[in-house]
This record gives C-alpha cells, structure tokens and sequence, in this order.
C-alpha cells in the first residue's frame, strides 16, 4: 500500500454505496415523489395569481428549495444510518479493523453519503422537470453547492451516528435539527419573509447559505452574500471533517 | 379464586371462564401491547410529530404574504390548523398499528397474540383501537398547543371528536392491513409513501377545494382524508368545502369495509400463521 489505501477506499466507498443502490425504491424513488407531492402541496396551496418572489413566479423560487432540502436529508440519512446500524449490529468492527486510516474512512463513508445526495438531488431534478420549467443560470454555483451541501450532511450524519447510541438519539437528532433546519431556512420562503429580529437565525446559518446559493445557480437571484456562502461551507465542512476524522481516530463510542 | 389458594389447597384451578367478549384479554392487548409501548418511547412517538407539524404551520404562515387568507371567512392558520391535526393523528395511527403488527411478526411474538383466549375479532378490536387511542392522543396534544396561539372557536366539540374518532380509526385499520401484508420494513415504507403522504398531502390540509384545477375535483372528493381534515375544520371552525354528512358516511363505511377485511385476514392467518 502506498501513502493511501487506494483499493480499500474504493471497496468502503462501493459497499456504501450499494447499500442504499439495494434498496432504491425507499432511498431514490421515496424521495422522489415525497418533494413532487410538497411541490403540488405548495404550488396549489401558494402558487397561482402570478405570484412571484425573489423575482421568479413562486413555483421557480421553491422547485430548487425542494431539490436541495431533499439532498440534506438523504446523505444526513445515508451516513448517520449506516454508522449507527453497523455499531448496533456489532459489524462495525469490520471498518475499523482493515488496514484503513480514519481519514480514509471519514472520505469513504462520506463519499457515499455525498454520493446518495446527489443522486437524490439529480432525480429529484428529473421529476420536476416534468412538471416545471428548471433552467440554468449558473452551473458551478448548482455543483458547488449540491456537493458541499450534501457533504456537509453526509458528514454531520457521521458525527451523530458515532454520538447515537440508540436509533431514538438519530431520529431525535433528525426530528429536532436536520427537518427544522432544512424547512426553516428558506426553502419555502424569501428570507426577507422573517420577522426583523429573526433575521439573525440565517446570518448565521449555512443551511440558508447553501438553499440560497443552490437557488441563485437556477434563477439568478440570491438572498445572501454569494461569496460569503461560497466559502462558508467550504469551512463549515472542513471544521466537521476534522471533528468526524478526530472521533473516529480517538474511537469516541467505536472502540470500548 | 386467587392463585395463592389454589397453591393452598393443591387442588387444579378451575378453567377461566369467558362471557361473548375476553375483556380481562382485550384490555391487556389495547393497553400493554398497544398504548404503553407506545407511550414509552414518548419523545419519539409524540414529541417528533408534534414538532414537525408546529413546523408546518410556521413553514406556511411564513410562505404565505401576511394578508392572504385561504378562504373569506378564515385566516390561513385557521385553515391548516386542522388540516395539520387531523393528519398528524392519522399518520401517528397508521404508523403505529403497522409499526405494532410488523415487530409482532419479526420478534415472533404475535403468537403470544395468537395463542391466547381472543377471537379474532378482538384482535382487530384491541390493536386498532391502541393505534386510535395513540393517534388522538398525539393529536389532542397538538391541538391544545395550537389552540394557545391560534384562535380556533371550537364551534361543535361533538363533531369534532366524532371526526377525530373516525379519521384516527379508519388510519388504524389501513395500518394493520398494511402490517399485515408488510413482510419487510421495505413494505411498509412504500405503502407510506406511496399510499399515506399522498392521501394526506393531497387532501386539503394546505389548499381548499377552489384551488384545485377544473376536472381535478374528483381527486380530493375522493379521498377520505379530505373529508375527515373537512369535518374536523368545520367542527372547529365552521368552515366546510364539501358534504359533511357524505363526508362522515364515507369515513364510516370505508372503516366499517377495513375493519371487515382485517378481520377476516386474522381469521385466515394470512401472512401471520404459516
């Protein structure tokens, strides 16, 4: 083996990903008709009369908003599941026995859960295509933030399924942060929406910054500093990689 | 005579007797089985939903330009205030009578169920009624949260629990259908996809009858989530988009047809006796 153990991150990164290719129809297809159903919830209930925000009728400003919110929740999912089912079943031991570095399992795991995200995010896309006009106005703004997005939950979903200890802990986690911070931050609504004294829950959060930025890669038009998002989940990410790398190489609740 | 004389004397206790109905039985089901394992994972079971709904309604009060009202006569919190209620306790019930029925097999202990002195009829009777009885308690608590913020005039409490009653039973028998049937956890997740988040979603929880496109009508007509959210709404607000008596003769027939056909797979054993 050279400096990386090239072909066991290859296998972790497969055998990550065939997990949730096994069972496509609950990880892509769910997903999939669970976003169209809120797109015609939302169109029905808000749409109509013309109605326009950030610019674009209601149904372009929210079809992105769906896409990304769709993308956190499967890689968050992807990777805080595999993590906690392989230390409930006790198989996690077959991780962390091969001749991988923690960082190479931080990238392989993660890897998948990105990988999930994106595939998600990219069905998703099909889907409403069907039904509405997406076009784009700027592609890399669309990658950056997909990748960085779902990257940012795949690694958030590492940190909670080594914390978790019990599948009421992940699905606490999931019902009290991961939902309200994805439907909160303007996935439905133009940030200006907010009370003035509330503004302050966006400034500070990248879950806003990556809707924003997503959206601004389809209809041109941001809410925030694009700059400032751009970079900001970029840390935000390597603060979580270092944090995720750390407790596997420190064998927080892995290692008795 | 209690178990202790029976040690006493030595003698075998006489068999238990049973009027037509095993309630000693039947209560232990409904309760133990159903009710208080339900009640012990608490803050998932309850707490989870009831989060996710009070997100919903500021999610669409947010959404929606301050001023806009979904129909004349009602602000839009007004609105999907019920509609959120009267789907959050129906899918706490469906979940929850699938979820029972589905570990029951996996574990192996619906034999426990099958063995012991109930017919089948008070099977159905007590795991559909544990999932209703979870399904209004996670809604009741909603309610009482909303009615702090929102200003709902409760115009006919009756109907309201009539409505809510329905509405929670008749999830509780698609549940134990779909429990029945389910023999992975794949199953039951496509049938919640697939069959549930449509039927609630679209249903009038979020948009009234108008906003539906011209032929599409038929769509929310029949679907009898849109006629129990319809009830609940109007027995709390006296707002009604559609027949309230077609609404309750719907709810009723269609779990009265449920309740029939699970009972009958009980009888059968299918998918739970090989």
């Amino acid at each position: 083996m050279g400096v990386i153990n090239g072909r066991g991150l290859w296998t972790l990164y497969v055998k990550e990903v065939r997990r949730f290719m096994n069972v496509f129809s609950q990880t892509l297809l769910a997903p999939m008709v669970t976003t169209l159903l809120f797109l015609a919830v939302f169109a029905l209930a808000l749409g109509g009369g013309g109605r326009q925000v950030g610019g674009v009728d209601y149904i372009l400003f929210l079809g992105p908003g769906l896409i990304m919110m769709s993308m956190v929740q499967n890689a968050f999912a992807n990777t805080s599941s595999s993590i906690l089912i392989a230390k409930v079943q006790g198989n996690i031991v077959d991780l962390l026995m091969p001749p991988l570095s923690p960082a190479e399992l931080v990238i392989g795991v993660a890897g998948g859960g990105v990988t999930r995200g994106v595939m998600v995010g990219f069905v998703v896309a099909l889907g409403m295509s069907v039904f509405m006009p997406l076009s784009v106005h700027n592609a890399g703004f669309i990658i950056w933030h997909a990748v960085n997005a779902s990257l940012m939950l795949a690694l958030l979903g590492m940190i909670g399924g080594i914390w978790a200890e019990k599948f009421d802990h992940i699905a606490a986690v999931t019902n009290f942060i991961i939902t309200p911070f994805s439907f909160l931050s303007g996935t439905f609504y133009s940030i200006e929406r907010l009370p003035e004294n509330w503004r302050f829950i966006a400034d500070f959060n990248p879950f806003f910054y990556m809707i924003d930025g997503f959206r601004y890669g389809f209809i041109g038009h941001a809410d925030s500093s694009l700059t400032v998002g751009f970079f900001l989940v970029l840390i935000v990410n390597i603060i979580l990689g270092f944090t995720a790398h750390r407790m596997i190489a420190t064998g927080y609740r892995l290692k008795a | 005579m209690s178990l202790g004389a029976a040690r006493e004397t030595g003698k075998p206790r006489a068999a238990r007797r049973y009027g037509a109905v095993n309630w000693r039985g039947l209560w232990v089901l409904y309760s133990r089985k159903a009710v208080l394992r339900f009640l012990r994972y608490g803050l998932e079971s309850i707490a989870g939903p009831v989060a996710s709904s009070c997100i919903f309604v500021l999610v669409f009060v947010l959404a929606l330009d301050g001023g806009r009202a979904m129909s004349p006569d009602l602000t839009l919190a007004q609105f999907v205030v019920p509609g959120i209620v009267m789907f959050t306790l129906a899918q706490v019930a469906f979940d929850s009578a699938a979820v029972m029925i589905i570990h029951d097999k996996q574990d192996g202990v619906i034999q426990d169920v099958l063995m012991a002195p109930l017919t089948p009829l008070e099977i159905v009777v007590g795991y559909s009624l544990g999932a209703a009885t979870n399904g209004l308690l996670t809604g009741g608590i909603l309610l009482l949260i909303f009615a702090i913020f929102i200003d709902l005039p409760f115009v006919n409490p009756l109907m309201a629990i009539a409505f809510a009653l329905g509405g929670t039973v008749l999830f509780a028998m698609v549940g134990m259908i779909v429990g029945i049937w389910s023999e992975r956890w794949d199953h039951f997740s496509a049938a919640e996809t697939f069959l549930v988040m449509p039927l609630g979603l679209l249903s009038g929880t979020f948009f009234s009858l108008e906003r539906v496109p011209a032929g599409f009508e038929w769509l929310l007509l029949g679907n009898p989530m849109f006629h129990a959210i319809n009830g609940l709404r109007a027995a709390l607000t006296g707002h009604s988009d559609a027949s309230l008596w077609l609404g309750a003769g719907m709810i009723a027939g269609l779990s009265l047809l449920l309740a029939a056909i699970t009972w009958r797979l009980f009888a059968l054993g299918y998918r739970i006796k090989s």
